[in-house]
């Protein structure tokens, strides 16, 4: 049974939700989730290159031979990055800055190279433009509610807005690397209590 | 003794598993058994080191020569995929053993994080080569005993009660959060080391 | 066979020069804008601040100066077209690597005008706090000959509690800008005043 476009796009959202149904990409997961303005980063910059990496993987299928796909895949997604890394650097630098090194790292984000081998190498354009954005989409919300938890227990803050009342004691745990760990680890227990066919 | 500082920063400091984040997909995905999970670390030791050996070339002799600095991403992942790919053809020809038993991590290799992101890490901090290639070497000896480790309390998994929504992922990641922690009382160790040493 | 072989490297080569392409358009095309925004972003706001009676804009009017071997940017504060102050960027190690500074210094008064905190890996809510301008103010106004140390080391500076190596960073690089101060001083002097005899 075919999916729709509608469903190809949605399904990214809870059927194969990264990182939570597809545990891929994990170290932007927990690298950049300190604050919620660098999760929402990071999660468009990859959406970026995914919705694009997808589509030009998807019309270039016919043409590349199956022997050298993965090497014409990996160009194609470095390209994308690097225009990424460029653009953000010169027009919202103050959080090119924050992500660093993990704007370069996109290239090896497991997501992006998963669904050109598995979706992107196999549909046609417009489902694979669908899929992309849909799975880009999906990431950036996790990455959203991750780094929205961790800034609120570790600084008080979402978005860099004061919410907590004013004697919160920051929880200092959750802004380091064990907190990204503990905390990623105990939503996805949550998520796993959920069925996956709503 | 500069070289100590740094082995000290880079194995328990700033373990690139717990610390700096990089390389966790093989940190989840290989170690459900210890020696597969021994098996990794080396292969990793072994590609790190190799692999920033050639890119520090690659960038000051390539790159920055002909002023495009700005292609290292694309540059870089191309030259790990390409090196990867030869250190396999070449152990399966002349080592055979060694290839027996790391041949199977060679291509679960390329898309590991932490292998460009140390190759770009020792750029972006203006690493000297010898640092550059130390660095290397022990970030990947501290993450095959990070790997070694995890793999280590994981086996026991098999044998304990976990709640059925933790299972497999979850509890895996709660506990590298604790392993993590345990890792974060090294914090400040180096600092201090250095003042001890240096001077 | 060979057919296939010839299709590979085609293909590749052609995707490889389409992106290259691409590439070094969008990095024409941004290339001014990145500049730009590195001073603006990197150094605007931290000298801003250290030259809060600046009249001129520092950033326009900097200079490279070098000694022994290695060059200083400086950045030229003027009040009402009369060199005021000058900033200039010094380093300390912290607790999470090294901490960069801006120290901006009157001239005339041979006090620091303020210092503003660049770039710092501190841990975020505790170290992080050396950028917060309670902290960074405890330094302004002070004399360039006064004990640009914490509390606890016999200084001047109350370091931030909890946060005492961070503080101590921030303070090694202060010592260590007015010592480059006094050595810069003269030739920064006589480059102003060259400059100004051109005008």
């Amino acid at each position: 049974m075919k999916k729709s476009l509608f469903q190809e796009f949605f399904k990214g959202f809870w059927e194969i939700l990264p990182p939570f149904r597809l545990v891929l990409g994990l170290c932007p997961t927990l690298a950049v989730t300190t604050l919620a303005e660098n999760g929402l980063g990071m999660g468009i910059a990859t959406t970026f290159v995914l919705f694009f990496s997808n589509i030009l993987i998807a019309s270039l299928k016919s043409v590349i031979p199956k022997k050298v796909r993965i090497a014409a895949f990996v160009i194609i997604i470095a390209t994308f990055v690097v225009v990424v890394e460029l653009v953000m650097k010169a027009y919202f630098f103050p959080i090119s800055q924050k992500l660093g090194l993990f704007i370069p790292l996109i290239v090896v984000n497991c997501i992006i190279l998963g669904r050109a081998e598995a979706f992107a190498s196999k549909n046609s354009v417009l489902r694979s433009a669908a899929d992309g954005l849909g799975v880009g989409l999906g990431f950036t919300m996790s990455l959203v509610l991750i780094s929205s938890i961790r800034e609120l227990l570790g600084q008080g803050t979402i978005f860099g807005f004061g919410v907590m009342w004013s004697g919160f004691e920051p929880f200092g745990f959750m802004a380091q690397a064990p907190g990204a760990f503990v905390s990623l680890g105990m939503i996805l227990a949550l998520i796993n209590l959920v069925p996956k066919k709503l | 003794m500069e070289y100590i500082v740094l082995a000290v920063n880079a194995i328990l400091v700033k373990n690139i598993l717990l610390a700096q984040y990089l390389g966790n997909c093989p940190f989840m995905g290989v170690s459900k058994k210890t020696d597969t999970a021994a098996g990794m670390g080396m292969a990793v030791i072994f590609v790190m080191t190799f692999a920033t050996f050639i890119t520090w070339f690659v960038h000051y002799y390539f790159l920055v020569t002909f002023n495009i600095e700005y292609l290292q991403t694309i540059v870089f992942i191309l030259v790990i995929a390409a090196l990867v790919q030869l250190i396999e053809m070449f152990l399966k020809k002349s080592v055979p053993a060694l290839y027996r038993s790391l041949g199977i991590f060679l291509p679960l290799i390329t898309t590991n994080c932490a292998i460009l992101g140390v190759a770009v890490l020792v750029i972006t901090k203006d690493f000297s080569f010898l640092q550059s290639i130390m660095y290397a070497f022990f970030s990947g000896i501290g993450f095959a005993l990070a790997l070694v480790i995890f793999a280590g309390i994981r086996e026991r998994f098999e044998i304990s009660h976990i709640p059925a929504a933790f299972k497999d992922m979850s509890i895996a990641l709660i506990t590298a959060g604790i392993i993590a922690m345990a890792f974060y009382g090294f914090k400040g160790l180096d600092t201090s080391l250095k003042s001890i040493l240096i001077k | 066979m060979i057919k296939e072989y010839l299709k590979m490297i085609i293909v590749l080569t052609l995707i490889a020069t389409v992106c290259g392409f691409l590439l070094s358009a969008v990095k024409t095309f941004t290339f001014e804008r990145i500049e730009e925004q590195i001073l603006v972003n990197v150094k605007g706001p931290a000298l801003k601040n250290v030259l809060n009676q600046a009249t001129n804009n520092p950033i326009n009017d900097r200079l490279e100066i070098e000694l022994d071997g290695i060059s200083h940017t400086v950045f030229i504060g003027k009040k009402d077209d009369r060199l005021y102050a000058i900033a200039f960027e010094s380093t300390g190690a912290g607790f999470g690597g090294d901490i960069g500074v801006m120290i901006g210094i009157d001239i005339r008064k041979s006090t620091l005008s303020g210092i503003g905190i660049l770039t710092h890996q501190e841990t975020p809510g505790l170290g992080s706090r050396i950028s917060e301008t309670s902290f960074t103010d405890k330094f302004k106004g002070r004399s360039v000959n006064d004990n640009f140390k914490v509390k606890k080391d016999e200084g001047a500076i109350d370091a931030i509690s909890g946060a005492t190596n961070s503080s101590r960073g921030v303070c090694l690089a202060t010592e260590k800008g007015v010592v480059l101060y006094s050595k810069l001083k003269a030739e920064i002097l006589k480059k102003i005043k060259k400059r100004s005899n051109k005008k």
